[in-house]
């Protein structure tokens, strides 16, 4: 099985899926030719020609739009906004037309297409090209979020979200686009949507976290048992929204103790509804305040990217808390 | 004109009330700035609150014998100079909570009562899963949380739970019986320094498994060296009690002895060995017992502990111990001096692990190493230790270090520091 970097997994994917059916097109700013900003359309272009694989001028809102008029005539596009920081231009497009044509149409016109974007810090990026802006999308009703961590994810779930009839935010965590590598089988397989992965196992704090934090969450995990012997459950939640609720209460249940971790603010960042949930239907398990390891409530620094992401470290810290609250 | 109101500062750490012991003026006076408005009896000590302002005052708000809130209006002066005194007109007053004084004495006791047990979700589930009422469970946790090692101890009956080593043992407080008013009773509300002895006696009580032990011991010698060095002070007026010497006695076998100059921390259920030897003495007040403290006896000649204890006894009976006077303690003596008895069981003065009782002396006949009766100056000393870090032995040991200072003074002079 080839090892590939999460780049290559996304790239594979649109290459799988525009083979097996034509109505798939790939379109945005440098998509084309240049084989786009980080390499995930390389060679599609080559292989799929200008009608397939098109080359926009630098306007999300008429990226999207567009893309939108072609779902309506049952095509299935797969838009890149080149940094989920620039996907605003777009909004009123994404939140007013695409999360809501399935719904007032009664069906008729599932709109089916997935934004991929590139978000997240980590890659000194400064204010405009690393941030992470997840929850803004989960609060309007009628769109899928989803964020792979890891290359064989990205692939099974990117294929999944192209094959679906509801619209997809697809956001790639472009730190980890080349750190993260993995094998990834050459054949057609999907990742369902909507289901987390547990990836360790333990009765002590559950650990949630997604996309780049994910990294950072395995090695606290990892540290938290080798030096102090706390076992976590740690959830990948892959697709951040609809969210797998069960899992998460599951595992709060289970352990009585939860630490969400993710890049975007605090306030309103997905962590809080996800403490609200379990809040709501974990209360009486709960053996302390669910700790939310995040970004700051500030633009995202220019220099200082290391001081607002939730390192290991701060994750680590996270988990103590939790452990060492009386219950 | 302008109005200022001065309300209840805060007038030591965690004190939230007080109660109005004497006023010291009246609606109609006009008093000076720094004059001394009213003496406030909080749990901790008697303070003299002073006007931060001159003027005239034209509201006085509680009775003596009425409890004061922090913050809650005392006086209401008339004070001259602008508009910028006033820091709330006069009609904010009414809206304001109630006047602290009037309110009181029946909030107080009820915020006491309906006080919400604090646990976390899963302790709920837990007592409620096991029908225990929370309220009954004494909490250990911070802030005095009911924590799960809590309840579980309580489940398990109180006794030390094997399970859980660091627990504490929870312990159910019986409801309280009702009791049924006659005509001739007088009820006396259990208030500031009362209630707090009574808090602190319980938490002794109910936290350190006390154990005793009691001695009798020859203190001929001590008598006679004692009536010695009084009769040379006698010019100077000066006077020793006995009290000065058995703090010297104390000090010495503590040091052979450190894990009895310690107290419990309950919270980190660490012992809290003491580097300093800051002996609280109780004093029985009209208001009820105080233990002021005399720091650094270890430093101290026998005059100067002589002359503290003057100096605090006569402070605490006139309420006018500081916070200095009161915290810092490492380990109590309690002294009834000849209404002293034969023995008693001292309570732990919490979290301290040890204390020692000193009671009557008399002369008894006794039978001396040579198989004589002899006429000799007997007094009993007691003991209660916290048995969670003093064992019998260690007790035991402690004890007769202490007497052997007290029986052989020239052994006490030999030590002393």
């Amino acid at each position: 099985m080839p090892v590939l970097n999460l780049l290559q997994a996304v790239n594979d994917a649109l290459r799988t899926e525009m083979r097996r059916d034509d109505r798939v097109v790939v379109l945005g700013e440098d998509v084309g030719k240049f084989g786009g900003v980080f390499r995930a359309t390389a060679g599609l272009y080559e292989e799929f020609g200008e009608n397939r694989v098109i080359d926009t001028p630098l306007a999300e809102g008429g990226i999207v739009g567009a893309a939108i008029g072609m779902s309506l005539y049952g095509m299935r596009p797969v838009p890149e906004v080149q940094f989920a920081d620039f996907i605003y231009p777009a909004y009123d497009q994404i939140v007013s037309e695409l999360a809501k044509f399935r719904y007032r149409s009664g069906g008729q016109y599932p709109c089916s297409m997935v934004i991929r974007t590139p978000y997240g810090g980590g890659i000194k990026g400064g204010l405009y090209h690393s941030q992470s802006p997840e929850s803004v999308f989960i609060h309007h009703a009628g769109l899928k979020v989803v964020v792979p961590s890891n290359p064989y994810d990205a692939k099974g779930l990117l294929l999944s979200a192209m094959r679906q009839e509801d619209p997809v935010l697809f956001m790639e965590p472009k730190r980890i686009y080349r750190a993260a590598k993995g094998e990834v089988p050459e054949e057609d397989y999907t990742v369902p949507l909507e289901k987390a992965a547990l990836l360790r196992e333990g009765d002590d704090v559950t650990v949630i976290a997604w996309g780049a934090m994910l990294h950072e969450a395995v090695a606290a995990v990892d540290e938290a048992e080798k030096k102090s012997g706390i076992r976590c459950d740690l959830l990948d939640l892959r697709t951040l929204w609809p969210l797998d609720i069960d899992a998460v209460v599951a595992s709060a249940k289970k352990t009585g103790r939860v630490v969400v971790v993710h890049e975007a603010a605090r306030t309103c960042g997905l962590g809080a509804e996800i403490s609200a949930l379990i809040q709501e239907r974990a209360f009486v398990h709960l053996e302390a305040p669910v700790k939310r390891v995040t970004g700051w409530d500030t633009p995202f620094p220019y220099t200082l990217d290391d001081a607002y992401l939730p390192r290991a470290p701060r994750i680590l810290q996270g988990i103590h808390d939790v452990v060492e609250f009386v219950a | 004109m302008a109005k200022f109101e001065f309300r209840l500062p805060d007038i030591g750490e965690g004190v939230v009330e007080g109660e109005i012991v004497k006023w010291l003026v009246s609606v109609g006076d006009t008093i000076a700035e720094d004059q001394a408005l009213v003496e406030v009896m909080t749990d901790k000590a008697t303070v003299t609150i002073p006007s931060p302002k001159a003027g005239k005052v034209v509201e006085r708000h509680g009775n003596e014998g009425e409890i004061a809130k922090v913050h809650g209006t005392l006086v209401v002066l008339e004070t001259e100079g602008g508009a910028a005194e006033a820091p709330a007109p006069a009609a904010a007053h009414a809206a304001a909570p109630a006047p602290a004084a009037a309110a009181a004495p029946k909030a107080a006791p009820a915020a006491e009562e309906g006080r919400r047990v604090l646990a976390t979700p899963v302790t709920r589930r837990m007592a409620r899963e096991h029908g225990v009422n929370l309220a009954a469970v004494v909490g250990t946790g911070p802030q005095g949380r009911v924590t799960k090692e809590d309840l579980l101890g309580f489940v398990s009956g109180g006794a030390a739970n094997q399970a859980v080593p660091a627990a504490q043992p929870g312990m159910q407080l019986p409801p309280a019986p009702a009791v049924v008013a006659t005509a001739a009773d007088q009820r006396i509300p259990i208030r500031g320094l009362r209630r707090k002895i009574a808090e602190n006696l319980v938490r002794s009580k109910q936290s350190a498994p006390h154990y005793h032990f009691v001695e009798e011991v020859d203190a001929t010698d001590l008598v006679a060296l004692r009536d010695r060095l009084n009769a040379k002070l006698a010019k100077s007026g000066e006077k020793l009690s006995f009290l000065p010497f058995i703090v010297k006695a104390v000090i010495g076998a503590l040091k052979k002895n450190p894990r009895c100059n310690a107290v419990m921390d309950e919270a980190a259920q660490e012992l809290v060995i003491r580097g300093e030897y800051n002996i609280g003495i109780a004093v029985a007040t009209d208001d009820g017992l105080v233990v002021p403290v005399i720091h650094h006896a270890d430093k101290l000649s026998m005059r100067e502990i002589a002359k503290e204890i003057v100096r605090l006894s006569d402070a605490a009976r006139n309420r006018k111990l500081s916070q200095a006077d009161i915290g810092g303690g490492t380990f109590t003596i309690t002294s009834l001096g000849q209404t002293g008895g034969l023995f008693a069981t001292p309570i732990l003065n919490h979290p301290e692990v040890a204390i020692m009782g000193v009671h009557r002396m008399r002369k008894r006949p006794v039978v001396n190493d040579a198989g004589e009766i002899v006429v000799r100056d007997i007094m009993n000393l007691s003991w209660a230790f916290d048995h969670r870090n003093v064992d019998g032995a260690e007790g035991a040991k402690f004890a007769y270090d202490v007497i052997d200072l007290v029986t052989d003074p020239d052994k006490l002079m030999l030590e002393m520091a």
